[in-house]
């Protein structure tokens, strides 16, 4: 392939879900490659950046809007989710209520944000701090392959910011789907789009990567 | 010592003179070039080369003194500016403590007095100051600070046990959401400041933060908790006694610009990013412009710095700078010293786009320098066409009123 082929994507991703769940760490695992336990509270939103060599043909810039999870802030986080084209929603696996108040979020942000098709934007469930042992959500996969679909995520990933597990994949699953749902022939009007290519064998436990 | 080593430096040598014998004398640098005797089953070197050596090594030995010479003097110089500084930092405690604090009303707004604050309060007399200049309009005791602590660790008790309905005044709150919101400071506690070790659990300040933070959710339910909170809390604490923290934290909150945004009042917020704006591109056209064709809206950053009063953003020595003059001239600085970052950093954010804009407004430089950031926040013009400040938010308030009578969409949220 010749390099001025080559295709660049910027994408606005949002991370959300409740307070402390390790959304800043999640972020921090993927972008710099590291972890801290001393992260300081977010307030209002951080950014940060990472580009992905999708393929020989694509570049892909995902932008990070790393968003405050106390409740209060909704009215005001809500010109955040402007525009974003995709999403995490967070929960702790060691915290009960932060997986109760993943449907609330997902209510929230359907009812912000649609793509410009009128579809919901992807969105990829991860189950945070699995390397604690207190995995008590998580024993029963079926169920959880059946909680993502009822409530529309593309995906669900077991992760820990700490022991950097799954973090890539997930972000390639929710990528793969951005990619898919932009190059829906129902809504795309460029004849040049790239269809992507995947290599299925990178995929672990994406237990759900359904398309609607 | 080092008078011992300088006057040496200043004694010709001898090139006669024994190298090894110096040795200890010499500058570390030097030793791995010690001109050992050549080892003997080397031919000798010829006296010509020998000399050669001998001249370069005595070279290399004199530069390096001077190195340490020019080295020994900056750190001189160091010591005397830190005595100045200590001496400066001195009288000014001793102005403060014996002129200005006793004869505060009078004094507080005389124009030396604002000087000398603009300088920064020494950490001292700081908590006091900030304090008075705070004030109590609240009213508030260090018997009420310890009825409303009380009553926080009754409700601590009873979630923790699960145990039957406290009757507070506050019904209407339910159980779930003081339960959340005490939940919320637990784990905000531990990310307030990590890096000071203090406030974490088994840290010397953990429980009095906890203490204030809770007993505000009681004085004040209908605000409660809310992120940010903490950060103000933490930085009172370390100037002021934990019931004084309590009711400066109470007071200042309940500024008016504080409680638009601890109780998030959409509107209100807006109107402040709108005056921030007038004065923004007032005194700051170019990269007003840049902004605003990158869509860089004020929420993006301004949202941190006004929740934590700077406190998470800039160095702590400088944020509690920020706070002085904040102290001094009101919601005002908070935004003028927006506008001072911004102007600091002008030419770099002029080159950035959206994103590393972003990212460098809501992850400040850690080596801030301080003076060039205070005159930099002096350098803005808190005037837009005759308008102060306050005249500036009145007008944007107005504006916003007279459109929500006239019903316009985008306001009724």
């Amino acid at each position: 392939m010749q390099k001025h082929n080559q295709k660049e994507h910027l994408y606005k991703l949002l991370v959300i879900g409740d307070l402390g769940v390790g959304k800043t760490s999640i972020i921090k695992r993927y972008v710099h490659q590291n972890f801290s336990p001393h992260y300081r509270a977010t307030i209002g939103v951080d950014f940060a950046l990472k580009v992905l060599n999708w393929d020989a043909e694509t570049v892909v810039r995902l932008q990070l809007w790393d968003i405050a999870g106390q409740e209060r802030f909704g009215n005001m986080t809500r010109v955040y989710y402007r525009e974003a084209m995709g999403a995490f929603i967070v929960f702790d696996v060691t915290r009960p209520a932060t997986f109760e108040a993943v449907t609330k979020w997902k209510e929230d942000l359907d009812s912000k944000l649609v793509l410009p098709n009128g579809k919901p934007v992807p969105t990829v469930l991860l189950a945070n701090k699995c390397d604690q042992g207190i995995d008590v959500l998580m024993n029963n996969g079926i169920k959880m392959d059946q909680f993502c679909k009822e409530n529309g995520f593309v995906g669900w990933f077991e992760t820990s910011a700490k022991e950097n597990i799954n973090i890539n994949e997930a972000s390639r699953c929710l990528v793969k789907h951005i990619i898919a749902s932009e190059s829906d022939p129902v809504q795309s009007i460029e004849p040049d789009i790239i269809k992507p290519h995947l290599n299925s064998s990178k995929i672990v436990s994406c237990s759900a990567c359904f398309k609607s | 010592e080092y008078e011992e080593k300088t006057g040496r430096a200043h004694r010709p040598l001898s090139p006669k003179q024994n190298v090894r014998k110096n040795l200890d004398f010499e500058p570390l640098s030097t030793t791995a070039l010690i001109l050992e005797d050549r080892p003997a089953n080397l031919p000798a070197k010829p006296a010509e080369e020998a000399q050669k050596h001998r001249q370069q090594y005595e070279e290399m030995v004199v530069q390096a003194k001077k190195r340490e010479l020019k080295e020994a003097q900056k750190r001189k110089k160091q010591l005397e500016e830190r005595c100045k500084l200590e001496d400066s930092i001195g009288n000014a405690v001793l102005t403060w403590n014996n002129e200005i604090l006793p004869n505060w009303e009078t004094m507080c707004c005389s124009r030396k007095v604002r000087e000398l604050w603009w300088q920064g309060i020494p950490p001292s007399v700081r908590g006091k100051v900030w304090s008075l200049a705070i004030g109590n309009e609240l009213n508030i005791t260090h018997e009420l600070y310890d009825i409303c602590l009380a009553r926080a660790k009754e409700k601590w008790r009873s979630l923790s046990t699960g145990g039957a309905e406290v009757e507070c005044e506050d019904a209407g709150f339910s159980a779930a959401d003081r339960e959340a919101s005490l939940e919320l400071i637990k784990l905000d506690i531990s990310r307030t400041f990590p890096s000071l070790c203090i406030f974490q659990q088994g840290g010397p300040y953990h429980d009095t933060l906890h203490s204030i933070l809770g007993a505000y959710t009681c004085y004040r339910p209908d605000v409660g908790y809310v992120q940010g909170m903490s950060f103000i809390a933490a930085v009172l604490i370390l100037n002021l006694d934990t019931a004084d923290a309590f009711i400066a934290f109470s007071n200042l909150l309940n500024k008016p610009c504080q409680m638009a945004f601890f109780r998030v009042d959409h509107g209100l917020m807006l109107t402040y990013f709108a005056a921030f704006e007038v004065f923004f591109e007032e005194n700051l056209p170019k990269l007003f412009a840049h902004f605003k064709k990158n869509n860089l809206t004020p929420d993006i950053y301004l949202i941190d710095w006004i929740f934590t009063l700077y406190s998470k953003s800039l160095p702590l020595d400088l944020a509690c700078r920020v706070w002085d003059v904040f102290c001094r001239d009101g919601e005002e600085f908070l935004f003028r010293t927006a506008l001072g970052i911004l102007k600091l950093f002008e030419d770099i954010l002029t080159k950035m786009d959206f994103i590393h804009i972003a990212q460098f407004l809501t992850k400040l430089p850690e080596d801030l320098p301080s003076e060039e950031f205070f005159t930099s926040i002096a350098a803005i013009q808190m005037q837009s066409r005759n308008k102060k400040w306050a005249q500036v938010v009145l007008a944007a308030l107005q504006k916003d009123n007279r459109e929500m009578e006239k019903g316009s969409p985008s306001l009724k949220r």
